[in-house]
């Protein structure tokens, strides 16, 4: 294809979208809203998934013994704990431990601290127990039941599977409302180029007598669809840049106790963000005027 | 340069658009189509620009049998055929320039060779000062010459016209006549299909007459009817 013809479809697309301003607009908004739900979706379900894999990294669970116990069956319960399949790590952490890094934790000025010292420490032994992997956390928690001197067991089970529900369940919803947005984008767009194609019926009747090909007739309204894509997914995803800022600033502001939680960074959402919903707005673009060219027009 | 072997078409509707008919136009010759209306005129057009397939017999244009082309090899047999049609078919919004550079632009002749063939062929059908004008500035004639201009600038071997001065007075009429023969003098075939009597009594080239789907007369050189 010579460099004049490409720009002569380029040209003649955007001429065919300024002449139907009206439809090209409500094309755009159609792709736009779409791509807005994508975004949407992307940004809360990366993070949830990110929370999960933080969660993952940090799985453990905290198993606490009865009263004093002496060095020796300390030792012979973390042999026996070490031997359960799918536990990584056995780490022993004395009440003193404990105390400590609840103050490091809390800050040590805390009211709560008062009168607590070595001599004077309700916490009880404990081990930190590290697994191979968030799915082995019930076989492994059946197994410690079953071990004598446990006092109790903690672990983080119910919140993994709430995150792990919640995502699927986004995923699904999300997955849905694109799908429904994504056929009203492209049947706006089939609509568009319908419009664009009776007005430039006469141009096209003339195309066919000198001898024009069908892929140089279609190329324009290709185009025409290609530009609404890229205008409706480039529009949002430049506006959910600040938005996903200011909202992740906003949380770690108002709701303190989130700080143990990392959000994914603003820049490492948006470059996987921005090319995605660049291919997935041509691709809506697209598919609408492809099926309208189908359709209406008769080369 | 055009056979038609038997050609018959039929309408999906039963009725004939024209019924076997065999005609041969060697190239470089100028032949009117003549007939009342229904007569098979514009069907015989249609087929030879291929917007209609026959149903049956063969059509043979610059020795490619058009009736066996797939879709995509149809751009290219266009190519070879200028078209004009009586209501000119001119893009409103484009310059005189513009309507017959479009012409080339399609078929993506390079734009060195449109900007050198463009004012050239517009110097040729008498609108070299026109280009820049709008189709509604200019008279019938002048529109007609715009688009007798886009209809050879390509240099098409064949030129096909449909009643190309059935909406233009006498006068203007012949001019377009004269443009036609000049054109047919350099050498390229022209099949123009026309109700305009006087002016096939007054060319005096071959005619071919059509009634009710079937040749009734064809004649080397001559008028529209046997009394010319």
């Amino acid at each position: 294809m010579r460099p004049s013809t490409i720009r002569y479809f380029v040209r003649e697309g955007f001429s065919g979208l300024r002449k139907n301003l009206l439809m090209t607009m409500a094309s755009m908004v159609a792709v736009a809203a779409c791509i807005s739900i994508l975004s949407f979706s992307y940004c809360v379900g990366s993070n949830l998934q990110y929370m999960l894999n933080q969660m993952e990294d940090s799985i453990g669970i905290s198993v606490f013994l009865n009263g004093e116990l002496t060095g020796e069956e300390i030792e012979k319960m973390k042999n026996q704990i070490s031997k359960v399949e799918h536990v990584e790590n056995v780490e022993y952490i004395s009440p003193g431990d404990a105390l400590d890094n609840l103050k490091k934790e809390w800050g040590a000025d805390e009211d709560i601290f008062v009168g607590l010292d070595e001599t004077n420490n309700p916490l009880s032994h404990s081990f930190q127990i590290s697994l191979d992997g968030i799915e082995s956390q019930t076989s492994v928690l059946d197994a410690l039941e079953r071990i004598e001197g446990i006092d109790n067991i903690r672990h983080g089970q119910t919140e993994t599977e709430v995150l792990m529900k919640a995502n699927n369940v986004f995923r699904i919803a999300s997955v849905l409302v694109m799908l429904v947005l994504g056929m009203i984008s492209v049947m706006i767009i089939m609509n568009t180029i319908r419009i664009s194609v009776v007005n430039r019926r006469v141009e096209i009747n003339i195309m066919k007598y000198v001898g024009a090909t069908d892929w140089f007739i279609r190329w324009p309204f290709i185009i025409e669809g290609i530009i609404i894509g890229l205008v409706g997914a480039f529009v949002p995803v430049m506006l959910g840049m600040p938005i996903y800022a200011r909202v992740i600033s906003s949380i770690y502001n108002y709701i303190p106790v989130i700080k143990f939680i990392q959000f994914r960074l603003t820049g490492s959402v948006f470059t996987f963000l921005m090319p995605v919903a660049l291919i997935f707005g041509v691709a809506l673009g697209v598919v609408g005027s492809v099926t309208s060219i189908r359709k209406h027009l008769r080369v | 340069m055009i056979h038609l072997n038997n050609v018959t078409k039929t309408y999906p509707n039963g009725s004939r658009g024209v019924e076997d008919i065999s005609l041969h136009i060697q190239k470089g010759e100028f032949v009117f189509i003549v007939g009342s209306s229904g007569s098979g005129k514009s069907t015989l057009i249609k087929l030879l620009l291929k917007e209609l397939d026959p149903t049956s017999g063969d059509i043979i244009i610059n020795r490619v049998k058009t009736n066996e082309l797939s879709r995509n090899q149809v751009p290219y047999l266009r190519r070879n055929l200028g078209v004009v049609f009586q209501d000119f078919r001119l893009l409103p919004n484009k310059t005189v320039y513009e309507n017959v550079a479009f012409a080339m632009r399609v078929i993506e002749a390079p734009s060195r060779i449109i900007r050198r063939n463009v004012p050239a062929v517009l110097a040729l059908v008498g609108l070299g000062k026109k280009g820049r004008s709008y189709p509604n500035q200019l008279s019938g004639g002048e529109q007609q010459r715009t688009a007798l201009a886009r209809a050879i600038v390509n240099n098409p071997p064949i030129l096909i016209c449909d009643e190309p001065t059935g909406n233009l007075d006498p006068e203007t009429a012949w001019g377009i006549m004269q443009l036609l023969d000049d054109i047919n003098k350099r050498g390229t075939t022209i099949v123009m299909a026309t109700h305009a009597r006087d002016i096939v009594d007054d060319m005096q080239k071959r005619v071919v007459t059509l009634q009710h789907g079937h040749i009734v007369r064809d004649i080397k050189k001559g008028g529209y009817s046997d009394e010319a």
